[in-house]
């Protein structure tokens, strides 16, 4: 494992990362009083059992520790750290059931024997300067207005550990980031904000090993082989060269006349590696990760009218890939650029209850014979959310359909509020549909949930 | 007697009384004397709020907020400091005078990391677990001119202060399904021009929630709840709310009613 040279923070090799963890975990949770009396730190502690329906016994066991501490500068900055040790206890879900290759040596999560393991989640210094605001550090950069399913949300990769059931605020990787946000007014006395980033790590997204509970199986993610046929998966080639593997962005933000928009620029490594393939004597289908640079060209717009607020979001992708079973392609990949987009509406007509609907839609514009997915891939979600005894009790329903597939997901989910720090929850997932679609395939890991989240 | 003399006496002694009920202050004169009043041009302050369920059990939420006045426009955040599990929710409404214009509102919620649009008409719905609504929230000391038709319909005392009894109707059904309140009755310190109790009535005319405003001084020479008691008659449940470090004069900062401050907290 190597070493990476020029990082301004924790040049670590990752046999290293544990030993600088553990200190700095230990050091910002127990919120040392000699920093002085601008330290403020708290811990979060949740639990979750999963049973299976289909296939019974326990499917997830996860204990997970979330200490945050901020220390406040005179000058008005301010240092954050939040690290996560979490224990998942149950074979398929376990930190060793994720691809790690897909990190960068000095985000990587340091692992605690099979079924632990230690992050420095977040770690920033943020200040203003002026008209500036500066966040440097390891940090999550959250774009988009989608809610459930992602279109400009990909300035930080996912943990796939549990495909998309974990909250996204777990499941985001953040990243070590330069984050510059410029605030100005135009002659119309609109404010206005620019932010830029310089985003120095080469982490993607983190996918489950095969065999894992949540590994991909869809043919629109997988290549499928026929019967005889090895499949030989080797090591993603990541970018490694730190500065001209770095990814970079530009947002600006506004409000103008009742509506909320964003015009957004990034061009980044796309975080989902393409499967390029070759065919080995054997015979071996050997499989190689590669990530591939695309521009993503987008922006985002909200307002509210009455009880209804419409928001959206747009994303073009210049380069992407995508599996094809076309027999003239030499490695099973095949290119085009990719338009997304979102258009959601939420009504809140009635006291305490929320309703939201929304619309994705997928187009490949240089779509070519052999593709596995479809040209347009159309889904749906539904979300349902009521609050009972000032807002203790919360109940909702979230529902995802993909129409192509004719397969989805429903959510069901009762929280309570026991005490002002104490939540407990019972929920389940249902995936059903065609076992070839991004839900269908993991219809059978329908799930009972109960979680509990404690904060100090 | 003489007819004559028992009139001129009877008119002696209901005289005065008569005068009194005709002296008593129209309605709108009241809302608009109470709208009148300072409130400063920008205050910051902290905010505790206690909300007690009918068993007795009681969550405690402390916040900091801001309030700026940009000519009529009120701008309003609220950023949520404890407990744990709320702490860095924030709410930031823009209230504008012109009655057509819909606020504009956005919610941070810390799990999201997403500052959200709201829609304006929620504004029946409870705050974020309180007894007050978002309307309410958004009043603060003042009265809702175009929501409600009002009359003076006597006087009263509350916590031995004298006050005007001002009775509120929506003007319309829609309009009362959408504040949840079929009726007001407020009581009205015409020393200070200052409520100091609210009575509710739900659309259905019964009983919802009565208010105490307590604990009103000056502050900075501007007269100043810190001490706010909700009690929802229908539900049992009730919150009380305390002001304290209330600070008129040092300014706040325009950044901090913006959807970046909304993100970034305190």
């Amino acid at each position: 494992m190597s070493c990476l040279p020029g990082m301004p923070f924790a040049v670590v090799c990752e046999q290293r990362s544990r030993y600088f963890v553990v200190p700095l975990v230990v050091g910002i949770s127990m919120a040392l009083p000699t920093f002085g009396a601008d330290i403020d730190s708290s811990h979060v502690l949740s639990g979750r059992s999963a049973v299976g329906i289909e296939e019974t016994g326990t499917q997830l066991l996860d204990l997970s520790w979330r200490p945050k501490v901020q220390w406040r500068f005179e000058d008005g900055g301010r240092l954050t750290g939040i690290a996560r040790l979490r224990f998942q206890a149950e074979p398929g879900t376990r930190p060793g059931d994720i691809e790690r290759g897909s990190y960068a040596s000095i985000s990587r999560p340091a692992l605690i024997g099979d079924n632990a393991e230690l992050e420095l989640r977040e770690f920033f210094y943020e200040r203003s300067l002026g008209d500036w605001y500066l966040t440097l550090g390891k940090q999550q950069v959250v774009w988009g207005k989608a809610d459930g399913l992602k279109v400009l949300d990909v300035v930080n990769p996912q943990s796939f550990r549990e495909f998309i059931l974990e909250d996204f605020d777990q499941s985001r990787i953040p990243l070590w980031t330069v984050n510059a946000e410029y605030a100005f007014s135009d002659r119309s006395g609109n404010d206005w904000t620019l932010q830029l980033l310089w985003i120095p790590d080469q982490t993607y997204h983190a996918l489950p090993k095969r065999g894992a509970t949540y590994a991909f199986t869809s043919p629109r993610l997988i290549p499928q082989t026929p019967p005889g046929i090895d499949i030989q998966l080797n090591d993603p080639q990541r970018p490694v060269r730190v500065i001209r593997d770095s990814d970079a962005g530009l947002r600006l933000t506004g409000f103008l006349d009742g509506w909320d928009l964003t015009l957004n620029y990034l061009y980044q490594y796309d975080n989902q590696p393409a499967l390029h393939q070759q065919l080995q004597p054997g015979p071996t289908v050997v499989i190689t990760p590669r990530y591939h640079r695309t521009h993503v060209l987008g922006g985002t717009f909200s307002r509210a009218f009455g009880d209804w607020v419409l928001r959206g979001e747009i994303g073009y992708f210049t380069n992407r890939f995508f599996l094809t079973d076309d027999l003239h392609d030499d490695d099973g990949v095949a290119q085009s650029a990719e338009l997304s987009y979102v258009l959601g509406l939420d009504w809140s007509g009635i006291t305490d209850t929320f309703i939201s609907g929304q619309l994705f839609q997928s187009r490949l514009t240089n779509y070519q014979t052999g593709f596995i997915r479809p040209e347009v891939d159309t889904s749906f979600t539904f979300l349902v959310r009521r609050m009972f005894w000032n807002d203790t009790l919360t109940t909702e329903v979230l529902w995802i359909v993909n129409t192509n597939d004719g397969d989805g997901l429903i959510r069901p989910k009762v929280s309570y509020d026991l005490d002002d720090n104490l939540e407990v929850w019972v929920g389940l997932d249902v995936f059903y549909g065609n076992r070839q679609g991004l839900f269908g395939q993991f219809t059978d890991n329908d799930r009972v949930l109960l979680g509990v989240k404690l904060g100090l | 007697m003489h007819t004559r003399i028992r009139f001129i006496l009877a008119w002696a002694l209901l005289a005065p009384i008569l005068a009194t009920a005709d002296e008593l202050p129209d309605g709108d004169e009241i809302a608009s004397r109470v709208n009148a009043r300072d409130e400063g041009l920008a205050v910051a302050r902290n905010l505790t709020m206690q909300m007690t369920d009918r068993r007795g059990k009681t969550r405690t939420r402390k916040t900091r907020g801001f309030r700026k006045y940009y000519g009529d426009e009120k701008r309003t955040v609220i950023f949520y400091l404890e407990p744990s599990n709320v702490k860095g929710t924030a709410f930031l409404t823009w209230d504008y005078p012109d009655i057509d214009k819909d606020d504009d509102q956005w919610l941070y919620l810390p799990a999201m990391r997403k500052v959200r649009r709201i829609s304006a008409s929620d504004r029946g719905d409870y705050f974020l677990g309180t007894d007050l609504t978002y309307e309410d929230i958004k009043l603060e000391t003042r009265i809702s001119i175009n929501d409600y038709k009002r009359r003076t319909i006597g006087e009263s005392k509350v916590d031995g202060h004298h006050c005007y009894l001002l009775e509120s109707i929506p003007v319309d059904d829609e309009t009362a399904r959408e504040l949840g309140y079929g009726k007001v009755v407020q009581c009205v310190d015409g020393e200070i021009w200052m409520v100091r109790r609210a009575r509710f009535w739900d659309t259905k005319g019964k009983p919802l929630k009565t208010v105490y405003f307590r604990d009103i001084r000056q502050v900075q020479g501007i007269w100043t709840q810190h001490r706010i008691e909700v009690e929802n008659h229908k539900t049992g449940h009730r919150t009380l709310f305390l002001f304290s470090d209330v600070d008129y004069r040092h300014g706040v900062s325009d950044e901090l009613f913006t959807r970046n401050a909304l993100r970034r907290g305190l």
